[in-house]
């Protein structure tokens, strides 16, 4: 530790662009990861919702939906069908809207719908089910869901593959910067690299010290990017947790593991903190490995 | 023991640095390498640390064949070889325990055994009051003095030197020489130098080089003219 703040002192211009670019492209990097993460909870969240919801007229006798539900059945083209009273439904808005008395004094179990949930077996019924229930005059509304899916899973794979770009570049810039800087600070120790080769150092004895400052740096550029990122999300946390109402739960699988993105959980910003970490050392360890091998090569 | 046979040195510039040289050092001899300067002495004790490769012929050293192809020991060599420099090579930002130290770190000792090696060589080199200090508060002579220490720690059994006076006082070249007398009897002793005047002091064999070629092998106590 003393040497590579020894080293950081005596190098402090090429130590401040190492930290500056490594806390531009973890920021991003990390930033990028998270938006990932909670695009695919919002899939996942989408994908578990109903595929046609349909509401009937207040006014709608339960019997004539139970029909409905029936003869839908035996269409054999659902894989089931949840049926959703005025009651039920009064209480899930008391659920979601518990925080909100005036929401809750306002509304009463009448004047919720009572509706039909419907999963199909394959997505092609989604339209012939929707055309159905739109020719019943006891049914105020059909929600499909096909489009919002649709569109959910275009914009996930768009993120990707823009990430994976944004991303493949952030780290190539990185390195190179990153390897020229480490190269001026190989050349500023060449009279002791000079001499350690003549003692019989091997290359990984070289290549140590600037090892541990890259970690140092890769270590240091995540904790500053993380504080930041949860800085940003705090400053945001009301307007989030306003476009998110409504969503009980966020969750995203991580090999095998279900992780709950929202509400806010620990697990998560563990998570993104070492994969934060992680790509930081990764990046600069690299660096300095490209560096002393060039040097020593020459 | 070294041995050089029929080896050759050509830069790709195209000048002969060592042409068809072949000697035989045997453990713990102690040779002084002379001759003008161009005559190939550096060129010589640079294949013996295997910085750089002979063109043809062949080298061995403590049984490492340094003109074998796939030859990847470098570090095991240079590990049993100690430098002197006529410029001394010391790290300035480092005091003269760290300097010494260095030769011992790289072998990965405990602290406690480098303290003890680096403190051994300092008080064999006459510095054990300034192991604190930096180079530049040394005089020339004592800068060399921590350069011997430095070569000498970590059981080596090889020491090269290449004009180790060349940058002294005539007291404390005399000084130097004497610790390379002292640490010869169990240490093979290697000295390029055009310091004539102290080859012939020292009564010790000395290989003769000029242009490259080897003019003369003399033995021990042989005065050169």
């Amino acid at each position: 530790m003393r040497e590579v703040l020894i080293s950081i002192k005596r190098t402090p211009f090429q130590s401040l662009a190492s930290f500056l670019i490594l806390f531009f492209v973890l920021f991003l990097v990390s930033l990028l990861f998270i938006a990932l993460s909670f695009f695919h909870g919002l899939l996942s969240y989408v994908e578990t919702r109903p595929q046609i919801t349909v509401y009937f007229q207040t006014n709608t006798k339960e019997s004539d939906i139970f029909k409905a539900r029936e003869e839908l059945i035996n269409s054999g083209k659902v894989s089931s069908v949840r049926y959703i009273s005025q009651k039920e439904a009064f209480r899930i808005y008391q659920e979601i809207n518990k925080d909100n008395p005036l929401l809750l004094e306002m509304v009463s179990a009448d004047v919720l719908p009572p509706s039909l949930e419907i999963y199909v077996k394959k997505p092609e019924y989604l339209a012939q089910i929707a055309e159905f229930f739109k020719k019943n005059p006891a049914v105020d509304e059909v929600q499909y869901q096909k489009n919002v899916v649709d569109r959910l899973i275009k914009l996930t794979s768009l993120l990707r593959k823009a990430s994976t770009i944004v991303v493949s570049y952030l780290v190539l810039m990185s390195v190179f910067v990153l390897a020229t800087i480490f190269y001026f600070k190989i050349l500023q120790k060449k009279d002791e690299i000079e001499i350690l080769q003549l003692l019989g150092a091997n290359h990984y004895y070289i290549f140590q010290p600037f090892l541990k400052e890259a970690v140092f740096f890769g270590f240091f550029s995540s904790i500053v990017v993380f504080g930041s990122l949860l800085g940003i999300f705090f400053y945001f946390y009301p307007f989030i947790n306003n476009s998110l109402q409504g969503i009980t739960q966020l969750t995203l699988v991580l090999f095998s593991y279900e992780i709950s993105l929202w509400p806010m959980n620990y697990l998560f910003l563990f998570i993104v903190f070492v994969f934060t970490t992680f790509f930081g050392i990764l990046i600069t360890a690299f660096s300095a490995f490209i560096a002393v091998n060039h040097y020593l090569k020459k | 023991m070294i041995v050089f046979e029929n080896v050759t040195k050509t830069f790709p510039s195209g000048t002969i640095a060592l042409n068809h040289v072949s000697f035989e050092i045997k453990d713990n001899e102690f040779v002084f390498i002379v001759g003008p300067s161009g005559a190939g002495k550096t060129t010589l004790l640079k294949i013996i640390q295997r910085e750089i490769v002979p063109t043809s012929g062949t080298v061995l050293v403590e049984g490492f064949d340094l003109t074998a192809k796939d030859f990847n020991q470098t570090v095991p060599l240079r590990r049993q070889i100690g430098v002197v420099f006529q410029d001394f090579k010391l790290l300035y930002d480092k005091n003269v325990f760290e300097n010494v130290a260095l030769a011992l770190k790289i072998l990965k000792l405990p602290f406690k055994k480098i303290k003890e090696e680096v403190r051994k060589a300092l008080s064999f080199v006459g510095l054990s009051k300034k192991e604190a200090f930096f180079p530049i508060q040394l005089s020339m002579g004592e800068q060399q003095r921590v350069a011997i220490a430095r070569a000498v720690v970590g059981e080596r059994k090889i020491i090269l030197a290449d004009e180790p006076t060349g940058n002294l006082d005539l007291k404390s070249s005399w000084e130097i020489m004497r610790l390379f007398q002292k640490i010869s009897h169990n240490k093979t002793i290697i000295i390029a130098t055009h310091n004539l005047g102290i080859v012939n002091d020292f009564k010790k064999r000395v290989v003769s080089l000029k242009n490259g070629q080897m003019l003369k092998d003399s033995k021990k106590g042989e005065y050169l003219l």
